[in-house]
């Protein structure tokens, strides 16, 4: 960097700045990695290759597989499994936020007398041994559609998999319901309508009900056993969900010990036993084999509430009555663990079907006590298969099978236990102890049918239960850890990194506050007095940072932003009232000429900035909970397209010619003002082109002409900006002395630009002018490309606010605090950000807009381009701040106005760099606080965490805008020196060689 | 209250107009005022702000004008060239001027706009035109310097400033504090506009006027007994 050679401060500050970024890239990585562990998961559904080993490498042709007929599916299952499927049908019925100390009992203990007298049913068929119960421990968040999506495919989504398809709420991964359909399984759905969500078109029949009102517990069930006499009479089909959600509903109105709870768990007992008695029971030969498994998603806590990973809310249940075997006693049908993601390896293996690929789960070894041994040992074997082809994807080295390990060698497995050397080499160990004693147990049958073997076999089924017991808790450690160990030191970087921010800006404002002092008072002990608008800048930060903790706050977040903005905008309207400031850098003679001006211009230009942004703010209702409320662009969306498509026209219009007057406003007869303005007229063409092609063709937008317009559009706009940068510092005229007063005249007539014509450095905030109009439009042109089309208007809305912000500070002179002036851009475009409609949820990214102009489908360049729409208004006044630069006059803190590179960078480039960087490292680092202190609440991962990728998305997004105003500060000033320096040479030469 | 009538004579001396013992009945008298709307539209009416806000708003500003109008029209700025009437003109012209600068500003911090809720924002305004600009404009008329100095600067010098500024500041911030809870899901009738907000202005002005009593006695006692030294 050309600043660090120069000046100690400049250099120490740049240097410091640097290293604070870093360290913050550093810890946000960290906390990220920690936080949203992102484990591979495969791709693609079970079929008939889970019935081989994965150590075998022959693979048949798949589309032979896919090509096969349900019923033929069915058949090739059974033939390969080698399991015979114990039962056709299968009733799941879910009894939402029921926890199994109800029905169980906790500990040694049974459950209390209330809770046996509520279910007697239940508790009979426990005690005469037809029914087996399970513990099944559900993961954090305990909320019902991340269980539900658990039991069905055994795996435990991280966030992140929730994030990235939020395109759809249904759930895509491999499941049991997904493998039912693939063997030609009807299904039929009665409850909670999450189910229809995630499966959308899977049922046969459904009844959903809604679980929004939570005060209702009567209706939310009746509507699922109203429908119950008819469907278990009805035999078509083969999986009944009933999904009951009423005593979730108890548990939120008056906790666990609600006088509601027990009529409603005899409610649940009586439809046990209308099941039982109906369908299980009877078992004839000719009659349907049919298990009921009864689940809940989650446990409640004392007050009724989950989400957390208490004990309370994570005791779910898991059920199974009708399984062939007779369970001994009360205890052993009682005292079982589980996981919650057991379920689903279970009921795949006892139905026959391919268990689901991301499966975590062990399968619960008493289900499948009517079974024949070798059946038994088959299960086992199919699960850990299953299982070590997950791990193989998440440990790449696992199969390779060149571990120095004999197998069954248990000296061996114990001491690599005790070492704890490689993860890998102890899975393969395991796995091969197993396999090896299965096959010689299968041998040793194969000769003689005595019973000898049952001691082999119980250690075989133990090799088994210990290699899928490691692998399962290894792979949900791996997809629910937080390990603290990387979220300490992430947080405590980003802490360190915000404070080292803050400390040089703080320390930046002081020097410029002294230097000031100096300039206009010419001493330096003049104590620091703090304005209203400071004072509030500091409040609305620390006000943003107290929302953050409260889930409403941050769901309603535009509200905030806007309030705020407006708020610091009417104090610098109160501000501007005040009597007309001499702006102690306009020389004299602009001071008694423009002081009436200013007055007004800067009181209006506010009262503009506050309209628009009322504009913005109406635009879109936004949030969650106010969106059906009416808005401006559901007005205009329902009256008539056309209108919308005027209004985008306008917009482009609007925005080419106030940058064609902004231009004009130059004065400059430069061929590359010349230019610019050309080619942004031209863009501004393409994009009318673009807006009219799109209307024509409303439903293929992504056609061939509107995608090449679309790309011409971008290559142009490149190398605008590139052409400009890169020219303008070069070839616009540099000043000097002689030619002041020959262009003064000028700029005192113009009402935008305010660049004092006795400024040493005119030639450098032209260029810097010129580069920033350049920025800022060509970006606003980008929106109004890319953007949905309701969305023009508050495009051009961000153009004129920016406009009018920029008026208001240049006309003030020192007046202001600069860091004031950039906070208050970058709160605007934070406000402008929900302006153009999104929110905090991850449901308002424009998908569609990610694919206009790009004829290939590359992830990688639609997500670029998303992130451009998504985050467009706060990179926006990023951008502008380059205007801002050339329109604020600061040179008047240099110590000489041939003052060096360094001190000219600092006094230009040092606040609109730094504000940014520090106000959003403060709120990054707040939030990720607050995140972790709510890694346990309720809407960690519906409000929380949705949150998160946002804030991070605008961190990447200061970066951007924050390194390109950088950028272009250094290299335009390095130029200007350059030139300077050239140009004084030459004079020097020139005036020796008259000397001579 | 030696040292209060110590301070009355001081000013009296000066032939300034207001005594903090003046500006103590002005204020009980308002806040009288305030009271007794509450009251009726409570146990006459019964309607509250939360039942029926803008019938509820009607009530207060139509009790209120009057008072305020007509108290603040004594305190008038140089009593000899401008007449009781001119004054009481002053402020009867100021309410609806008033009342559209605090839409405006309502409006633009966030206010809903639409006919369902004009009738409201009208009323409401009205209340805190009475509250902000209705004093100051009986009092000091059209004066540019002394609004300027009252508002843009807040800066009050003599004990009339303090009553006029002071409750006005804290109707303002009030307000702005009362529209806090409004975006929240808490589902609560009051967080409707403008209920909560008229809850905050009360609750601010009277904030206020306890504080313009307070600086009276502190600050505005000591300058002006500095002033009469």
């Amino acid at each position: 960097m050309s600043s660090s050679s120069s000046s100690l401060t400049c250099a120490r500050l740049a240097t410091w700045t640097i290293v604070a970024v870093l360290l913050q890239i550093l810890g946000l990585l960290l906390f990220v990695l920690g936080f949203f562990p992102v484990k591979p998961a495969l791709s693609g559904v079970s079929g008939p290759e889970s019935y081989r080993s994965p150590m075998s490498n022959s693979m048949e042709d798949h589309e032979h597989i896919n090509q096969l007929s349900p019923y033929q599916r069915r058949s090739l299952y059974k033939e390969m499994s080698e399991i015979p499927p114990s039962f056709d049908r299968l009733i799941l019925m879910v009894v939402d936020g029921l926890p199994a100390e109800f029905v169980l009992g906790k500990g040694d203990q049974p459950p209390t007398k209330a809770m046996m007298d509520a279910m007697p049913y239940t508790q009979s068929l426990l005690s005469h041994g037809t029914a087996i119960g399970y513990h099944a421990k559900a993961a954090p968040p305990t909320v019902t559609m991340p269980r539900l999506k658990a039991m069905v495919s055994g795996a435990i989504g991280g966030f992140l998999d929730v994030a990235f398809n939020f395109n759809t709420q249904a759930f895509l991964d491999d499941n049991l319901l997904g493998q039912f359909l693939n063997i030609g399984w009807k299904m039929v759905m009665l409850g909670d309508e999450t189910w229809i969500k995630l499966f959308p078109g899977l049922f046969t029949r459904h009844d959903g009900v809604s679980s929004f009102y939570v005060k209702d517990t009567i209706e939310v069930d009746h509507n699922v056993s109203r429908h119950l006499g008819a469907e278990l009479v009805a035999n078509d089909w083969n999986l009944l969900i009933l999904h009951y959600l009423g005593l979730d509903h108890v548990g939120h109105i008056g906790g666990r010990s609600s006088i509601l709870m027990i009529p409603k768990l005899k409610e649940m007992d009586e439809v046990i036993k209308t099941i039982h008695m109906s369908s299980v029971l009877p078992q004839d030969p000719s009659h349907e084999r049919t298990l009921l498994v009864v689940l809940s998603d989650h446990g409640m806590t004392e007050n009724g509430n989950h989400g957390g990973s208490s004990y309370e809310e994570t005791d779910s249940l898991a059920l199974f009555i009708g399984l062939g075997s007779k369970i001994p006693d009360y205890a052993s049908a009682t005292r079982n663990a589980a996981f919650q993601v057991d379920i689903a390896p279970t009921l795949a293996l006892l139905f026959g079907v391919p268990i689901p690929k991301n499966n975590i789960g062990v399968l619960m070894g008493e289900t499948f006590d009517s079974l024949t041994d070798d059946q038994r040992l088959r299960a086992l074997e199919l699960n850990s298969w299953q299982l070590l082809r997950l791990l193989q994807a998440q440990l790449p080295g696992l199969l390779c099978g060149n571990f120095p390990c004999n197998g069954f060698n248990d000296a061996q497995c114990s001491e690599i236990d005790a070492h704890r050397v490689n993860i890998e080499k102890k899975f393969y160990c395991l796995f091969s102890k197993a396999a090896t004693l299965h096959r010689s147990w299968v041998s040793q049958e194969g000769r003689s049918f005595c019973s000898t073997n049952t001691d082999d076999f119980r250690r075989t089924v133990a090799a088994y239960n210990e290699f899928l017991r490691t692998a399962n808790e290894w792979l949900s450690r791996r997809a629910t850890d937080k390990p603290p160990e990387l979220l300490a030191p992430g947080i405590a970087t980003m802490v360190v990194s915000c404070v080292t921010l803050l400390s040089i800006l703080f320390r930046l404002c002081k020097e410029v506050y002294l230097r000031e002092k100096q300039h206009l008072f010419g001493s330096d002990n003049c104590k620091y007095k703090w304005h209203l608008d400071e004072v509030f800048a500091l409040v609305v930060i620390v006000i943003l940072v107290f929302s953050m903790g409260s889930s409403s706050m941050v769901e309603e977040e535009q509200y905030i932003w806007h309030f705020l903005t407006s708020t610091l905008y009417l104090i610098f309207l109160r501000k501007a009232i005040q009597s007309p400031s001499a702006g102690a850098t306009s020389s004299l003679l602009n001071v008694i000429k423009r002081q009436k001006f200013s007055y007004n211009s800067r009181a209006c230009s506010i009262i503009f900035v506050l309209i628009c942004g009322r504009v913005l703010r109406g635009w879109h209702q936004g949030g969650v909970n106010w969106v059906h409320l009416p808005d401006i662009s559901k007005w205009l969306e329902q009256i008539d397209a056309r209108i919308i498509k005027s209004i985008q026209i306008v917009s482009v219009f609007c925005v080419i010619s106030l940058s064609s007057l902004a231009l004009y406003l130059l004065k400059l007869k430069s061929r590359v003002v010349l230019v610019v303005q050309l080619s942004l007229f031209l863009s501004g063409l393409l994009v009318v082109m673009h807006i009219m092609e799109y209307h024509g063709q409303t439903f293929a937008p992504s056609n061939y002409s509107s995608t090449l317009i679309a790309q011409i559009f971008y290559a142009i706009l490149g190398s605008t900006v590139m052409l400009t940068v890169l020219q303008a510092p070069w070839v616009l005229p540099i000043s000097d002395g002689e030619t002041h007063v020959n262009t003064e005249s000028h700029s005192v007539t113009s009402f935008s630009i305010n660049i004092q014509m006795n400024s040493p450095l005119l030639a450098l905030r032209y260029s810097l002018y010129l580069i920033g109009w350049t920025y800022t439009v060509c970006w606003c042109l980008l929106q109004l490309l890319l953007q949905q089309p309701i969305n023009a208007m508050p495009v051009l809305l961000l153009f004129f606010q920016i406009l009018g912000t920029i008026l208001y500070f240049s006309v003030g002179g020192t007046h202001d605090k600069q860091w004031v002036e950039v906070a208050a851009l970058y709160f605007l475009g934070m406000a402008g950000h929900f302006g153009l409609g999104n929110s905090n949820t991850l449901a308002t990214i424009d998908v569609a807009g990610a694919f206009i102009g790009i004829s290939s489908h590359s992830t990688l360049l639609a997500g670029v381009v998303m992130f451009m729409i998504t985050l467009a208004s706060p990179l926006l006044f990023l951008l502008s701040m380059v205007i801002y630069i050339s329109m604020k006059d600061a040179s008047y803190l240099l110590f000489s106005h041939n003052g060096n590179i360094g001190h000219l960078l600092q006094m230009m480039i040092g606040f609109p760099c730094l504000v940014p960087l520090a106000l959003n490292s403060v709120m990054l680092t707040a939030f990720t606080i607050v995140l972790v202190l709510m890694r346990n609440h309720l809407f960690v991962w519906s409000v929380f965490s949705p949150k998160y990728l946002y804030v991070c998305a605008t961190t990447v997004c200061v970066y951007v805008g924050v390194l390109v105003v950088a950028l272009t500060g250094i290299y335009t000033s390095s130029v200007f020196f350059f030139r300077k320096r050239m140009l004084s040479s030459m004079e020097n030469g020139t005036s020796t060689k008259l000397k001579q | 209250m030696g040292k209060k009538t110590e301070t009355n004579r001081s000013y009296r001396d000066r032939n300034a107009s207001v005594t903090v013992s003046v500006s103590f009945m002005v204020h009980l008298i308002c806040v009288l005022g305030l009271a007794i709307a509450f009251w009726v539209a409570q146990n006459v009416y019964s309607i509250n702000l939360v039942s029926d806000p803008t019938q509820t708003l009607i009530l207060l500003w139509v009790v209120e004008s009057p008072i305020v109008i007509l108290l603040y029209s004594l305190l008038r700025r140089n009593p000899e060239q401008c007449s009781y009437l001119k004054a009481v003109g002053r402020g009867i012209v100021g309410l609806p001027i008033g009342a559209l600068l605090m839409a405006f500003g309502a409006v633009i911090l966030g206010a809903p706009i639409g006919i369902q809720y004009l009738e409201k924002t009208v009323n409401w305004s009205l209340l805190m035109s009475l509250f902000t600009v209705v004093p100051t404009a009986c009092v000091f008329g059209s004066s540019w310097e002394d609004w300027q100095r009252l508002f843009a600067y807040t800066k009050p010098v003599e004990v009339l400033d303090y009553i006029i500024c002071v409750p006005a500041h804290g109707a303002v911030i009030g307000t702005w504090l009362g529209a806090w809870p409004m975006p929240l899901d808490w589902e609560r009738p009051w967080q409707e506009w403008p209920v909560c907000v008229s809850y905050g202005a009360v609750a601010g002005y009277l904030l206020g006027i306890l504080a313009s009593l307070a600086f009276m006695l502190v600050f505005g006692g000591r300058r002006q007994h500095l002033k009469g030294e």
